[in-house]
């Protein structure tokens, strides 16, 4: 995080010319912006202090994972008939050009048992079809469990002939992404659930692992949340991420590394710490007693993935039940990253509403000491550091002309503390990288470590300052109720084409 | 200081710090691109004499394992990773032989030296070539480790001592269940599996166990083991244990045991009253049985309130022969109210799909090549 590109000098502002000959309104004015400069050079110190800690604590969960992979026991559990068996659930609408694909990768994913429920949300399009075409489905009279309260219906539950694939598809009236997995929820079979984008492409051997918990801890552990990667710039073959590639757009660059440092670091340092607050909807896994006595997804949030996970710590925390919320780093879905500003604003305005609607939802949960470490740091961290940050940011965005308008900013310290506060960005992101490419080293190729540091450096030359200004547009739409939009993210696709080097 | 000179002072530490980073990362890269290809350069032809000793027929001992036993330290440190995975998954000659090779170099007996050891993951990684290896003369020291401090070493040892499939090691993998963080139950009931019939009566030991969790996985692996000669325990704990985990397994473990001795105790679980996860297992579990005289007692559950019981009773019938279709069919006409009817028609249409799909499979390969 960088400082809402901070203004002047504490003490060096009041000693400029300026200050010297300004009226009595002109002082109060300058007092106003030095007692700024210093809440934002603290706000700025903080929030990279604190990344920076999360980042060190999940470098040192990743070395320990890295140490114990080789007796991690995966190789038994993918044949031991005791593993838990797994609903994926898969929200779909729209989906017609890769739902087969999708559907196709996800029935070889490895694990010993799970099935595969797909929720067609009232498609305008022909993924229904597609699906009947690839699966042979026939339609079968349904009865379907009322567990969680859905709003809209089921209106046909459709199995492939035959019997031995392990697919179920259910079209229902639209009703968003919420309700249509609820409504999986209520015809998944199996004691685990795990929450699939229909547009995800899982590492074969992701169900195992985001699994394993569950057989690790299973008294204690109710969710697991998988890391989300870019997809754009990897080799896809048959469903699967087969050569891992930074992207070729700076933008998507950028949020390579924002997912590397925000999504795979961050979330492995509140998961250590037993905070973790959100499991992102394209691959995560719940236990569905849990979710049920819940009452399922929240329709009516927009982010009801982190609804979810909020609202499972209310309540167990709330019951007093002795419980984990656990995030696993490796391996990962991959997942299609907006290219265009457009696409990305959309997303961003989408996440940070579902944000502020998370925080405003749980409010009585902020400080608390009734819900631990989630009410006392997680919950703060993420009012004071998420929520706000991008207020403040602009707010600094304004400031800093108003500053030099009235002689407040000294522009030879400004430009200083501005490449310091990047600079400490640009470190925690360097971290980040470091911390990947020891544990897991996926980007095999060297112009991709140039790339990542490419994007280290550009996030914060105005990709920064647009994302801030979407997020504050979110703030806005939650407070003032704005009506609930997905938008349409365009999927340029996967290079499909494996090269010489792939096929080897 | 002033703020100009923190600040200055940080932009120093920031520009080391990011120097210091980007040269890291740069190091990490370059010497682990560069030992892996040393590493695959030393293995390329050193997986040839692999596959010659994986192939070998017969009593014949291939010239491949003397090679590969004579290997140097850093030649076998090149292909060792590729062994061990394949000694992973074979089974028979195959992984006969390559478990020799293994003894050959001297891996167990380094491997029993680094149980002894201190350090969680030296431990845990010896406890599980040992576990590959089924090295029998580990099980005493892989029984000590149940009671490791690190319970990922606590795991990974249960998870050998089911490999080596010494029944001497049952009475700790029960008692490693105790305490506020046992073993994963689940990796407990697949090593207690893997003792087969001469490890029955140890854990039918764990029947009487004042602790649910042991009685609870104790009935399970003799149902899945095939204990039928503790039918009746596990019938008894069915009934009588006050712990419903441990009911729900018995429920289980008599539909998996599959012998008649199990239906009555079954009939009286799924009564409506019962917990209702026990009514939709041992509803299942009735299914498994396969018993014509389950028939009518799950063709009432088809109106049971709770869905999960309905839909599994639905399912079972399927599974009980003719005298379960003919109650669906009933069913489905109405004979027991509407909720029923829509449970066994769904049951009935999902297994049409599934014979006819069957059928047509059938079809196609007589008709073909």
């Amino acid at each position: 995080m960088t400082p809402p590109l901070a203004t002047a000098a504490l003490g060096a502002a009041a000693s400029g010319p300026a200050a010297s000959t300004a009226s009595g309104a002109h002082d109060v004015l300058l007092d106003v912006i030095a007692v700024s400069n210093v809440l934002v050079l603290g706000y700025f110190l903080a929030i990279n202090t604190a990344y920076l800690m999360l980042v060190v604590i999940a470098a040192g969960d990743f070395v320990r994972h890295l140490r114990r992979t080789p007796f991690a026991g995966y190789d038994d559990a993918s044949a031991s008939p005791f593993t838990l068996p797994v609903s994926l659930i898969v929200p779909a609408y729209n989906e017609e050009a890769g739902i087969v694909d999708a559907v196709q990768a996800l029935l070889l994913l490895r694990h010993p048992s799970f099935e595969v429920v797909v929720i067609d949300d009232g498609s305008t399009d022909a993924t229904l079809d597609r699906l009947h075409e690839a699966f042979d489905l026939v339609e079968v009279p349904h009865v379907v469990s009322t567990e969680v309260p859905v709003r809209g219906a089921v209106e046909s539950v459709h199995l492939p002939r035959g019997g031995p694939v392990s697919l179920i598809v259910a079209r229902k009236r639209n009703g968003g992404k919420a309700d249509a997995l609820n409504v999986g929820v209520n015809l998944a079979r199996y004691p685990l659930l795990c929450m699939v984008d229909a547009d995800s492409i899982l590492d074969s051997q992701a169900l195992l692992a985001i699994s394993k918990p569950f057989s690790d801890d299973p008294l204690r552990v109710v969710a697991a949340g998988g890391v989300i990667g870019i997809a754009n710039g990897c080799t896809v073959v048959a469903g699967r991420v087969v050569r891992v590639g930074m992207p070729h757009r700076l933008l998507a660059k950028i949020q390579t590394v924002e997912y590397m440092r925000a999504f795979l670091l961050g979330r492995t340092g509140w998961s250590r710490i037993g905070g973790l607050l959100v499991i992102a909807g394209a691959f995560g896994m719940f236990r569905r007693d849990a979710v049920v006595a819940v009452g399922g997804l929240d329709p009516d949030c927009l982010g009801e993935d982190a609804e979810l996970v909020v609202r499972l710590h209310h309540h167990l925390r709330g019951t007093g039940r002795d419980y984990r919320i656990v995030f696993v780093g490796e391996p990962i879905s991959w997942s299609e990253a907006p290219e265009t500003l457009r696409v990305l604003g959309r997303q961003r305005r989408r996440w940070h509403r579902g944000l502020t609607e998370v925080l405003l939802k749980h409010r009585e949960m902020i400080g608390n000491p009734r819900y631990g470490r989630v009410g006392l740091v997680a919950l703060p961290f993420y009012v004071l550091f998420e929520l706000c940050a991008p207020v403040v940011e602009l707010a600094g965005l304004v400031l800093v002309p108003l500053g030099l308008l009235i002689g407040a900013v000294d522009l030879e310290f400004l430009w200083r503390f501005l490449l310091a506060a990047y600079g400490y960005a640009m470190v925690v992101s360097l971290l980040s990288l470091l911390a990947e490419e020891y544990a897991f080293h996926r980007y095999s190729r060297w112009r991709d470590v140039s790339s990542a540091v490419l994007g280290a450096a550009a996030e914060n030359l105005g990709y920064r300052q647009f994302t801030a200004w979407w997020r504050v547009r979110g703030i806005w739409d939650a407070v003032h109720g704005a009506p609930k939009v997905w938008g349409v993210m365009t999927h340029r696709g996967f290079a499909a084409e494996p090269t010489e080097e792939d096929r080897r | 200081m002033t703020g100009r000179g923190i600040v200055d002072g940080g932009l120093q530490v920031l520009a080391g710090s990011a120097v210091v980073l980007l040269v890291l990362l740069v190091c990490v890269r370059a010497v682990r691109r560069e030992r892996e290809r040393r590493r695959e350069r030393a293995a390329e032809p050193l997986r040839v004499l692999l596959l010659e000793l994986l192939c070998a027929e017969g009593d014949e001992e291939p010239g491949s394992l003397q090679a590969l036993s004579a290997l140097d330290d850093r030649s076998w440190a090149a292909v060792e990773p590729t062994a061990r995975t394949i000694l992973a998954k074979v089974s028979g000659q195959a992984r006969d032989a390559l478990a020799g090779l293994f003894e050959q170099r001297g891996v167990a007996t380094r491997a029993m030296a680094d149980l002894r050891r201190r350090g969680s993951v030296r431990k845990g990684r010896a406890a599980e070539v040992l576990g590959l290896l089924r090295h029998r003369a580990a099980t005493p020291q892989l029984r000590v480790l149940l009671l490791d401090a690190d319970p990922e070493v606590r795991t990974v040892a249960a998870r050998a001592l089911g490999h080596i499939g010494d029944p001497a090691g049952v009475p700790d993998l029960l008692n490693c269940l105790h305490g506020p963080h046992p073993v994963p139950p689940g990796v407990v009931l697949q090593a207690l599996t893997a003792f087969g019939t001469a490890g029955h009566d140890q854990v039918a030991t764990g029947l009487d166990d004042a602790e649910p969790l042991v009685r609870a996985v104790a009935v399970e692996a003799l149902g899945a083991a095939g204990g039928v000669v503790w039918t009746t325990r596990v019938a008894a704990a069915l009934k009588a244990d006050p712990h419903v985990e441990v009911r729900i397994r018995a429920a289980r473990a008599l539909g998996a045991l599959g012998t008649p001795a199990g239906l009555e105790p079954l009939l009286d679980a799924v009564r409506r009253g019962r917990p209702e996860p026990l009514r939709a297992v041992a509803a299942r579990a009735l299914g498994r049985l396969g018993a014509s005289r389950a028939a009518p007692r799950l063709g009432e559950l088809l109106d049971d309130p709770v869905h999960r019981v309905a839909s599994t009773a639905a399912r079972a019938l399927l599974q009980v022969g003719p005298a379960g279709r003919d109650e669906l069919r009933r069913a489905a006409d109405g004979a027991r109210g509407g909720r029923a009817a829509a449970h066994a028609r769904a049951a009935l249409a999902e297994a049409a799909i599934g014979e006819e799909g069957a059928r047509s499979t059938a079809g196609r390969a007589a008709v073909g090549p």
